[in-house]
């Protein structure tokens, strides 16, 4: 059983902190309250009474849900029905806490046991999220220059193929159950893991974890390690479990659309990425035990974190090949601090596949992979075909290939490989090495009445090179303004003045003697200086941009 | 408050203003302007300012005075990360005192104690770049000051005024500036009635 961990000799309740335009985002720092979840509208978070009187000192609104949290496990759950609260009470206690989504828990701790097994849930957190809590910063829309097609990544996402998919959704669903702690599901992963190894990838691994009072599975990573920034990760990634009905699942949950589709897609990309050498290094991951509670991607994340991974963005592909109408389009949600993917994937899907991406920034969705990315501070988006869904075959035994629509399924993952090889960078035969050591370090300047700042920017020399620009940009990845008229000779490069209350994001290209220019190299980047807006240490994956249009 | 603040010399001198004038007086000084802040200071230094003057005694030694003080210094945007560009500034600011003095004669000296408000109007450009901070503001203004005759109607004095003066810097973050100090005065007074 899974609890949450607290300390032994206080009394800690949970509460519910409401969002207001600034303010108690400071006040969280400053009291170092336990954060366990942001939504949309409000934080989850555990408080004993010293800290209820501090937020109660501070304005902050907040309400307790339960008085002792302590031996209690905590599920968020979606609220799809109004009748589904009433449901859920009768199943133990249940308190909404925004539309939408409630929070599941019952008195003797077996939480998970007690909630319907078909319904999607996400385990609050076992350490604090306060670390990577975004804090808002505004930005001023600029005009954003439209993405251009791109013969390298037209290449790439075309080598994605129809008969690529079915034949993976079809072996998937083979196994005739993927519910994960079954010996099929494991098996599934066998064959996740010689598929991969197939491919020529650079290293194809197993990542056993525990869940759920002891249960094991394992995910399975493939790793294809960038030239220029090895360290430096994206990953794509969907689960591999499947679930259908408590008296089915153990014997046949084929999970077609859910999550076969996302999982032939990682696969798929993986196949056309392969033969291509990138800048940075990708991560294709099929997690397990996604259906139980997100537990494998959940062990992933906290590990990531704990050892100090850069991962520069996750495309998480969950249920990508169901239509109910046509033309489908693809949902691509995510938090505000990774908005800046959604605008990508939306690009690259309509550059890269002829289909919509339709952006929805909300925090309460975290019924999949990508969430504890996001409790852990790093940019993630869910890509889906319908939010709520509209699959009749959801969690069904009926889930099965037969059901899906090929052409939106293949859209959808050319949409998503498009943007991954956008992100990691195919490297680029005649052009210039993509420059490396980028640093931008903040100069502020006061006078009497005002502050401004200027960035000095640095880098490696590029042998191949006769010189450089410089892109700069308030809204990561996306709306780079080209600042130098003529070729930057040097390698270094004061911006100023600028304005301190925003952030600004660089990279630098290389440009040789045949004019070629190179691969942009990773953003650096200068946080907000103001005060008021206290920037964790994670930036800048834990600043949340709001863009103003 | 300001609009309260404005009303107490407006009313001072309105009930002063039946009586007859027994002098009428013009001054002209410069001097040291010694600021407050040491913010101010790091970026201004002191700073050299101009007075003009006119002032109204009345019977008994009391009397009011109101004026122009102009001040104008050139300084340097303060690096507080780093070592970084120069980014020249210049702040000016223009004060109109209005206020009530009393001026007993001692041994052939005149002192003055004078008391009042004055108006401030400043503004705080970056020279090369396209930055500027406007403002006006009310403070108190208190002043003493010795003068002693030396030919006619002519009249050396010296001056201290204070004057406190806090205004507030441009979002974000919003914080106090503190534009006051000790004005140090020189110059010459004419009895013109």
């Amino acid at each position: 059983m899974l609890f949450l961990s607290l300390p032994q000799d206080r009394p800690v309740g949970l509460i519910k902190i409401l969002k207001d335009e600034g303010p108690v985002w400071t006040v969280l720092q400053r009291l170092q309250v336990d954060v366990r979840q942001e939504l949309e509208t409000c934080f989850l978070a555990l408080a004993g009474g010293e800290e209820q009187l501090g937020l109660l000192w501070a304005g902050a609104d907040f309400t307790v849900i339960e008085r002792n949290a302590r031996s209690k496990e905590f599920f968020l759950v979606p609220l799809d029905a109004p009748e589904a609260l009433g449901s859920l009470r009768d199943r133990g206690r249940a308190e909404a806490v925004e539309p939408g989504t409630a929070v599941f828990w019952t008195e003797d701790g077996s939480s998970a046991g007690a909630l319907p097994p078909d319904l999607p849930r996400k385990p609050l957190p076992v350490r604090t999220v306060l670390p990577y809590l975004g804090t808002p910063v505004i930005v001023p829309g600029t005009s954003s220059v439209p993405f251009s097609w791109d013969p390298l990544i037209g290449q790439i996402s075309g080598r994605a193929s129809e008969s690529g998919l079915r034949s993976l959704v079809q072996s998937l669903q083979d196994f005739q159950t993927r519910y994960a702690s079954t010996p099929n599901c494991e098996a599934a992963g066998d064959f996740i893991h010689d598929t991969f190894s197939s491919l020529g990838l650079d290293e194809v691994r197993f990542e056993p974890f525990t869940f759920s009072g002891g249960y094991k599975s394992r995910n399975v990573i493939a790793e294809k390690t960038g030239k220029v920034y090895p360290r430096d990760i994206l990953i794509i990634c969907g689960h591999y479990d499947s679930t259908s009905p408590a008296a089915t699942r153990q014997t046949l949950a084929p999970g077609a659309d859910d999550n076969a589709s996302g999982t032939a897609a990682v696969i798929e990309a993986a196949r056309a990425l392969s033969p291509f050498p990138l800048d940075f290094t990708v991560r294709f991951i099929a997690f397990s035990a996604e259906e139980w509670g997100l537990y494998g991607s959940r062990d992933y994340a906290d590990k990531a974190r704990a050892t100090g991974e850069s991962i520069l963005g996750v495309i998480n592909l969950d249920m990508i090949a169901y239509a109910d109408a046509l033309p489908e389009e693809l949902e691509v949600i995510v938090n505000a601090p990774s908005e800046w993917l959604a605008e990508r994937l939306a690009a690259a899907a309509t550059l890269y596949a002829d289909l919509e991406a339709r952006k929805r920034i909300d925090a309460s969705i975290v019924y999949s992979d990508h969430a504890p990315f996001w409790d852990r501070g790093y940019h993630a988006l869910l890509a889906i075909e319908d939010h709520p869904l509209q699959n009749p075959y959801y969690h069904k035994t009926t889930d099965t290939i037969d059901k899906l629509h090929f052409g939106f399924f293949l859209a959808s993952a050319r949409a998503s490989l498009a943007l991954l090889a956008e992100l990691a960078q195919p490297v680029r035969e005649g052009h210039p090495r993509t420059p490396a050591g980028l640093t931008a370090k903040p100069i502020v300047y006061r006078s009497l009445f005002q502050t401004a700042k200027s960035a000095r920017l640095s880098w490696s020399a590029q042998g191949d090179a006769v010189g450089y620009n410089i892109y700069r940009t308030s809204l990561s990845h996306v709306d780079y303004l080209k600042l130098n008229p003529t070729l930057i000779t040097a390698t270094t490069y004061t911006d100023g003045l600028l304005r301190t209350d925003l952030p600004y994001f660089y990279a630098v290209t290389a440009v040789g003697f045949s004019g070629l220019e190179s691969n942009r190299s990773k953003e650096a980047s200068v946080a907000p200086e103001s005060p008021a807006l206290t920037v964790p240490a994670q930036w800048p994956g834990s600043i949340q941009i709001l863009r103003v249009r | 408050m300001k609009t309260r603040l404005l009303l107490v010399p407006a009313l001072l001198l309105g009930l002063t203003a039946p009586a007859r004038a027994a002098e009428l007086t013009l001054s002209v000084s410069a001097g040291v302007f010694l600021p407050q802040q040491p913010f101010y200071r790091q970026i201004y230094g002191s700073s050299i300012p101009l007075s003009f003057e006119a002032g109204w005694e009345f019977k008994g030694g009391f009397g009011l005075s109101a004026g122009l003080t102009a001040l104008r210094d050139d300084g340097r945007a303060v690096a507080v990360s780093g070592e970084g560009e120069e980014y020249p500034l210049r702040f000016e600011r223009l004060t109109v005192p209005l206020m009530i003095h009393f001026s007993p004669k001692v041994k052939g000296f005149t002192l003055r104690l004078a008391a009042g408000l004055a108006g401030h109007f400043y503004r705080e450009r970056w020279r090369t770049v396209d930055l500027g901070f406007e403002g006006r503001t009310i403070g108190p203004r208190l002043g003493l000051a010795v003068g002693f005759p030396v030919l006619g109607r002519l009249s050396l004095f010296g001056s201290l005024i204070y004057e406190p003066l806090s205004a507030k810097s441009a979002p974000p973050p919003e914080e106090k500036v503190e534009l006051g100090g000790v004005l140090v005065l020189g110059g010459v007074i004419l009895r013109v009635l």
